[in-house]
């Protein structure tokens, strides 16, 4: 008997005990519903955060004073310290200081409370930033201490009234004391401040300017690390030291800075989702157990109900293969039906949950092909038995069976 | 010659006892020959037809179908022949109650890996033979028993066998229905149709050519029928 007729043979027979067959899916269903709905929610999150890491770069490293050791005036890091870092260190593609001040942006109209991150023209590189408009800052606006200023979008548009406000000044400064800057550029502010409401206004005006200028109009600005990207991510871990051995020689200490990378917490990251992996696939493996067992159990009645028929299959020139074929078609089929509405439930599932966890659950056609190879294992396995049963039924007694 | 049993055997052994059912049965069938195998019940009649079926295996003995020994063949090569060489017919009909007659009669040819549309032609000429043109669509509980035992009767023939092995055919069937399968019996034996039939009742084993007598694993009789009913 042709495969095809076996496969119309068993949907035939499911059809004819709709309910049954149903019931039978079940374990399946719910196994495979379950693993769908969890790993494409899984990769999403994976995806979205893997992306995050993407973005800052992973070949990219921070020095930062040790705040579990006495610090100095000496030992705090300098624009100097960027410099030799550049200089000395081959492997070094970018570095940039950052110093992070609060303090208020003054329109004629608005006053705002802004976060000013002094750094210079590398910053662009180091981080995920985005320039939309104008441009980043430049050598030359460091060198000199320029009294440029980037500053996000969505504070524009608030401040100006559109987003494009290059070639407009702003006064910048803390409380007592303001300087008029130029704005140089626009960049993006990211999606913090689509959330809207009143979480919108707590959010500061976002603005990047030069180290140097920061020095000038902000006595008290410290560098509090500097970003260090290198060309291989392999070269990580020995330009980190290096770093450090060389901001040490630098200011004459020792054990007074520490340097992070993202590798660490990718490492991390991967091995906790190991974790996780693991115990779904403990869960689907067990599900499918389950499955697989309501489905030896119910093609096990089939045979014994089906007897009569089979001595009538064999009788008139069934081998013992195409019964055989027959059962193990059927639970195959019972299977893979199963498998195909899991899927499908595991799809929509995964898109109502998604949603509440903010992840956007990611179907790759790997996991839904698992998922198919899964079932269809799972059908062959517990089907194998019956339908050998039925296949060694001797024709006589079976024609003899009521 | 088509069907020639040589001393044959078959000893069942039921735990300790040994049931001996057939004591060396010797019979030889020609090719158009219709032979009714009678006998009272625990006559050996049914194990005969088992093995003249290929459904079961003589103890000892040769069985040789048209000119082949097929005691000694396995399982497979024995589903190859029945497929091929035997129609059964039995008592209760024995059809597929999910399939319709027209399926019902194909169901020898998808073992045969016969192509569809063949298939088609060769059950609707079979159904036609057995005068149930009119009812292919309907499923056994839908027809009568002379009108299943006659789908039964077409997927009998429908591979050409070499005989039909016909198990009290009209044992579940009224006088009326037994008279058109015995018809029908009659008609296909006069195109060429070699056939075996078991049977218990008398009148019925009338309507075959020839008898042969069982009793206690015995051929006791094997004689011509000297009036049989014909139509």
């Amino acid at each position: 008997m042709h495969i095809l007729e076996a496969i119309k043979l068993a949907i035939d027979s499911i059809l004819s005990n709709k309910l049954r067959a149903f019931l039978t899916m079940l374990g399946i269903i719910i196994g495979i519903a379950s693993v769908i709905t969890i790993v494409s929610l899984g990769t999403g999150g994976q995806k979205a955060i893997l992306g995050e890491f993407e973005k800052i770069g992973v070949n990219v490293f921070s020095i930062k004073t040790r705040n579990d050791v006495e610090i100095r005036d000496s030992d705090r890091l300098a624009i100097r310290d960027v410099e030799m870092i550049r200089k000395r260190l081959s492997s070094v593609k970018y570095a940039a200081p950052i110093a992070e001040k609060m303090g208020l942006a003054k329109t004629d109209k608005y006053t705002k409370r802004a976060l000013f991150i002094a750094t210079d023209f590398d910053y662009g590189n180091v981080s995920n930033l985005k320039v939309i408009y104008g441009r980043f800052l430049n050598e030359k606006d460091i060198l000199i201490g320029r009294n440029v200023v980037l500053i996000d979008k969505d504070s524009a548009k608030e401040l100006f009234g559109y987003e494009d406000c290059v070639g407009k000044t702003i006064k910048i400064g803390s409380y007592s004391s303001f300087d008029t800057a130029e704005i140089i550029g626009v960049i993006d502010s990211g999606n913090l401040k689509s959330l809207g409401g009143s979480i919108a206004d707590q959010i500061p005006v976002i603005a990047a300017i030069p180290i140097t200028y920061a020095q000038k109009i902000f006595p008290d600005v410290n560098i509090s690390q500097i970003y260090v990207m290198t060309y291989d991510q392999n070269q990580l871990d020995e330009t980190s030291s290096q770093a450090l051995r060389l901001i040490e020689s630098l200011h004459h200490n020792k054990d007074k800075y520490k340097t992070e990378n993202l590798i660490r917490f990718l490492e991390e990251f991967n091995r906790i989702l190991g974790i996780f992996t693991a115990v779904i696939g403990a869960i689907a493996g067990i599900s499918l157990l389950v499955g697989g067992i309501g489905i030896m159990n119910i093609m096990l009645v089939s045979v014994t109900e089906r007897t009569r028929e089979i001595g009538i299959r064999k009788a008139i020139g069934a081998r013992q293969r195409d019964i055989l074929t027959q059962f193990l078609i059927e639970a195959v089929t019972i299977s893979l039906i199963g498998g195909a509405i899991g899927i499908f439930l595991g799809y929509i599932l995964a898109n109502i949950v998604g949603p509440f966890i903010d992840i956007t659950p990611v179907f790759s056609i790997n996991t839904i092909l698992i998922a198919f190879l899964f079932s269809t294992a799972v059908g062959i396995f517990f089907g194998i038995y019956p339908a050998q049963k039925a296949a060694k039924l001797d024709p006589i007694v079976a024609l003899r069976y009521e | 010659m088509m069907i020639e049993l040589n001393n044959i055997r078959k000893i069942y052994s039921l735990g300790k006892i040994q049931v001996e059912a057939l004591k060396g049965i010797s019979l030889k069938i020609n090719k158009g020959e219709y032979v009714a195998i009678v006998g009272p019940s625990g006559s050996g009649k049914s194990t005969l037809m088992n093995i003249i079926g290929l459904l079961d295996k003589p103890t000892s003995g040769s069985y040789k179908l048209n000119d082949i020994e097929v005691s000694t063949l396995n399982d497979n090569q024995l589903a190859y022949l029945r497929n091929r060489q035997i129609g059964f017919v039995f008592q209760s009909f024995n059809l597929l109650s999910k399939l319709n007659a027209l399926a019902n009669v194909e169901l020898p040819m998808l073992y045969a890996k016969i192509p569809s549309k063949e298939r088609r032609q060769r059950a609707l000429r079979a159904l036609e033979i057995v005068g149930l043109s009119e009812r292919i669509h309907h499923k056994p509980n839908e027809l009568s028993g002379g009108q299943q035992q006659r789908v039964a009767i077409a997927r009998a023939i429908v591979m050409n066998p070499s005989f039909l092995l016909a198990d009290e055919p009209t044992g579940n069937l009224d006088t009326a229905s037994s008279i058109e399968i015995m018809k029908i019996f009659y008609q296909l034996n006069e195109s060429g149709t070699t056939i075996v039939m078991v049977t218990h009742e008398q009148d019925i084993a009338n309507h075959t050519k020839r008898i042969v007598r069982l009793r206690d694993g015995n051929i006791i009789e094997d004689t011509i029928v000297p009036n049989r009913i014909i139509y």
